[in-house]
C-alpha cells in the first residue's frame, strides 16, 4: 500500500518537471527501486495512472528498473550482492556493512514531447 | 526528448523528516517510532512502559489509528499529551503529519515522544519520521518468519522486541529460527524477548529504553 504515496509523490515530481520543460505530454517515467522497498510493480503502475488519470502524463510508459540489494564491508572492503537475506560479508564473515545499493526510490528522468 | 531529474521520489518527506529531527534535537526529544503488524502490542507495551517510567520522565504519545481513537482512550489514565493522527485509511504515518502535530506538544517540557505508528510493517519502514529511534515489534503469534519477509525494518531497527512469549507453547513459533534470521539480517541490533501481559523480560526493556532517552536528553 505505500506505493500509493510513492505514486502520488512522483506523479507531482513528473507533472513539475513536464512543466517546467514546457512538454506537451509525457510518454515515458524512468525509475528504480531498491529491492528492500519492497515495491510491487504493477500495484505502482496502478496507482501511479490513478494519480495521473486527465493530465499530460495519462499514457506514459511506466520503466521500473529494480535494483538488488549490495552492500560493502567495512571489515575488508569487499562488495557483495546480499542474497537469501544474508546480510554478512561473504569474504572475511564480517557484519559491519554499508549499503551500495537496494534502498533506491529514485526518479532518473521523463521523457516526452 | 528526455529530461534528467535524478532525485529521491520521497524528496518531500525526507526533507520534512530531516527538519523535524533537527528541531527534536535541539529540544533533547528522544522519538521513539514504533513499527509492528496489527495486534502485535504495541499499545500494551506503551501501557507497561508509561506505568513504569512515567513519572521519572516527561512523556507524550502520538498515536496512528486509520480511523479510531482507541489506542489514544487506553492511555488517556496517564494524563500525559496524546496527538491522534487519523490517517484516514492511509498505511503508514508520514513526516508531514508528525511535524504538523509536534506544534501541540510543549517541546520543552518533554523528554521522550513515542510515536505507535499505524500497524505495517512494511510502509512504515520506508517512511522516515524524523525520528530517533525506529523500533520493531514482533509477537510470537504472528510466526517466526517475520524478519526474513521484511528485511528493511529488521535492518533499520535500533531494537527488536519479541511480545507474547508466555505464548509460544501454544503456537508453532520456533525462537532458534526467528534469531537465525535476524541475526543474519542484523547482526547486532538488541532483541528483547517479552511479554507485556505477564510481565516478562519487561525489566531489560526499561532499562533499555531509559538508557536511550538518557544519552538523548542529558
Amino acid at each position: 500500500m505505500h506505493e500509493l504515496k510513492i505514486a502520488e509523490d512522483l506523479s507531482v515530481i513528473v507533472l513539475d518537471a513536464a512543466k517546467e520543460a514546457e512538454l506537451g505530454k509525457v510518454t515515458k517515467v524512468n525509475i528504480t527501486f531498491g529491492q528492500m522497498i519492497q515495491i510491487v510493480p504493477d500495484i505502482f503502475e496502478f496507482a501511479f495512472r490513478e494519480c495521473v488519470m486527465g493530465t499530460i502524463a495519462e499514457n506514459a510508459e511506466i520503466n521500473i528498473v529494480i535494483k538488488k540489494v549490495r552492500m560493502k564491508c567495512r571489515g575488508c572492503g569487499k562488495d557483495f550482492h546480499v542474497t537469501e537475506n544474508r546480510f554478512v560479508c561473504d569474504n572475511c564473515r564480517s557484519t559491519d556493512l554499508e549499503i551500495i545499493s537496494g534502498k533506491e526510490l529514485f526518479i532518473k528522468s521523463i521523457e516526452g514531447e | 526528448m528526455e529530461i534528467k531529474i535524478m532525485k529521491n521520489i520521497l524528496d518531500r518527506n525526507q526533507n520534512k523528516a530531516n527538519e523535524v529531527r533537527t528541531l527534536l534535537a535541539a529540544k533533547k526529544v528522544i522519538m521513539v517510532n514504533i513499527i509492528s503488524s496489527p495486534g502485535a502490542g504495541k499499545t500494551t507495551l506503551l501501557e507497561r512502559t508509561l506505568e513504569e517510567i512515567g513519572s521519572k520522565y516527561r512523556i507524550g504519545v502520538i498515536e496512528g489509528d486509520i480511523t479510531t481513537d482507541r489506542d489514544a482512550r487506553r492511555l488517556q489514565r496517564f494524563n500525559i499529551p496524546i496527538v491522534v493522527i487519523n490517517t484516514e485509511g492511509g498505511c503508514h504515518l508520514d513526516s508531514h503529519s508528525i511535524s504538523k502535530v509536534l506544534d501541540s506538544f510543549s517541546l520543552d517540557a518533554l523528554d521522550v515522544i513515542f510515536v505507535e505508528n499505524v500497524g505495517n510493517l512494511i510502509c512504515p519502514s520506508q517512511f522516515d519520521l524524523g525520528e530517533t529511534i525506529k523500533l520493531a515489534v514482533v509477537s510470537t503469534a504472528e510466526g517466526d518468519d517475520k524478519p526474513g519477509k521484511y528485511p528493511m525494518l529488521f535492518r533499520e531497527a535500533r531494537a527488536v522486541l519479541l511480545n507474547k512469549t508466555d505464548l509460544i507453547p501454544y503456537t508453532n513459533f520456533k525462537l532458534e529460527s526467528f534469531k537465525t534470521d535476524l541475526r543474519n539480517i542484523n547482526a547486532s541490533v538488541p532483541l528483547l524477548e517479552i511479554s507485556c501481559t505477564k510481565g516478562d523480560g519487561l525489566k531489560e526493556w526499561f532499562k533499555w529504553i531509559e538508557g536511550q532517552i538518557e544519552d538523548t536528553t542529558i
